[in-house]
């Protein structure tokens, strides 16, 4: 909040507010990123804050999941201590009540692993936008190191720039969904063979003209469940964000309507309490949507594998 | 006339929390019901009003979704 919001005086305070909320869940601009890289194919590879934070989730689950697992294999002790146990509660816990209802005893350790990355990924995604670092890296800024707002170039404003939740960001849930999209054809190939697959998308056995409108029907709905794994993932991420930012700008709102300070102290009374409030329910919902991801992927998985008629 | 839109998306997000509480409502209901009616089938009542109720969470978020575009892109 304290990174932009000052420097607008040409907007009214409502109009500053919108924007700033935008400006708190959307990706930084590609314009000023916050380290330079060369196009490639004439696209612009620099780097951005969602793509940064897509990084430090890629290192932050190789020190919390890969490693310490290698280093427990490497043991050859079947005990597992500390972090393992955690680890292999939620392993056996997708395994069991995931993956083997939806996708069958048959196929089971073959999709295990991809969906035990998508829990992963999605969850540390998720969490590390709940985390306020950059938050603090602009109380930082403002009191202690004072990098003037207009400067673009300067590394801790790109930094303060865009919202921390790589997820929140339709492109990255759509990359995402793209992989269910891929290993729904794959697991149904795999199982069924190329040709039964698509035969498989629906029922035989009736009425012709039944068959002109549910083929339109099913190829269509292959296209409706990763758009909306992608939709699901993406707007929940943002949702929660925007109704934390919405509540905390009331503040803003009031002692502006009211022009008194007063006012914004007393709405912060009721709002701050709501925030924490709502960031306690965004936990929750951080943890339930790495979940819904992953059980929405193996169902659909599952569909392709065991399929009804 | 042009703050209409802002009408629109305010009537269609009072309409989807409308419908996603009733439906929500419906699925908690029955669930209670059936978990007060045998305790021991609890984990899958649970199982099985998990999946429709994310399908549901789904499709109302994509409606607030395209409320949301109708806000921001006029």
């Amino acid at each position: 909040m304290l990174g932009s919001s000052s420097g607008h005086e040409a907007q009214s305070v409502m109009e500053q507010v919108g924007d700033n909320i935008i400006h708190h869940v959307s990706n930084s601009d590609i314009h000023h990123p916050i380290f330079h890289l060369p196009h490639l194919f004439n696209i612009d590879m620099s780097v951005t804050k969602h793509v940064l934070m897509l990084w430090v989730v890629v290192v932050s689950i190789a020190l919390f999941v890969i490693l310490p697992v290698q280093q427990f294999i490497k043991k050859k002790t079947m005990i597992p201590s500390g972090l393992i146990n955690l680890l292999e509660i939620v392993v056996t816990f997708v395994r069991d009540t995931i993956v083997k209802p939806n996708v069958g005893p048959k196929w089971v350790n073959n999709w295990s692993p991809l969906i035990l990355t998508f829990l992963f990924f999605i969850f540390f995604a998720n969490a590390i936008g709940m985390v306020p670092i950059f938050d603090l890296l602009g109380v930082v800024n403002r009191f202690v190191l004072h990098v003037p707002i207009n400067d673009s170039h300067n590394f801790i404003n790109g930094l303060l720039h865009g919202g921390p939740t790589a997820t929140g960001n339709f492109n990255v849930t759509a990359a995402l969904a793209m992989i269910t999209f891929f290993s729904i054809i794959i697991a149904g190939v795999r199982a069924h063979g190329f040709i039964q697959h698509w035969k498989n998308l629906v029922p035989h056995g009736l009425p012709g003209f039944v068959y002109v409108i549910l083929i339109p029907i099913e190829i269509i709905g292959m296209f409706v469940k990763p758009f909306a794994l992608t939709m699901r993932l993406a707007a929940n991420m943002t949702g929660g964000h925007i109704a934390l930012l919405a509540i905390l700008s009331f503040m803003a709102i009031f002692a502006d309507m009211f022009h008194s300070v007063f006012a914004g102290i007393g709405v912060a009374i009721i709002s701050v309490p709501m925030a924490a409030a709502i960031s306690g329910l965004e936990i929750i919902v951080v943890i339930v949507q790495a979940y819904v991801f992953t059980l929405l992927s193996a169902v659909f998985i599952g569909m392709a594998i065991n399929v009804h008629h | 006339m042009e703050v209409l839109h802002y009408f629109g998306a305010a009537i269609g997000l009072g309409i989807i929390v409308v419908g996603a509480g009733l439906g929500i409502g419906r699925f908690a209901a029955a669930a209670a019901d059936g978990i007060a009616r045998q305790p021991e089938a609890a984990d899958k009542i649970t199982a099985a009003v998990n999946l429709p109720l994310f399908l549901l969470e789904g499709v109302a978020i994509l409606a607030e979704v395209f409320v949301l575009l109708i806000v921001l892109m006029k």
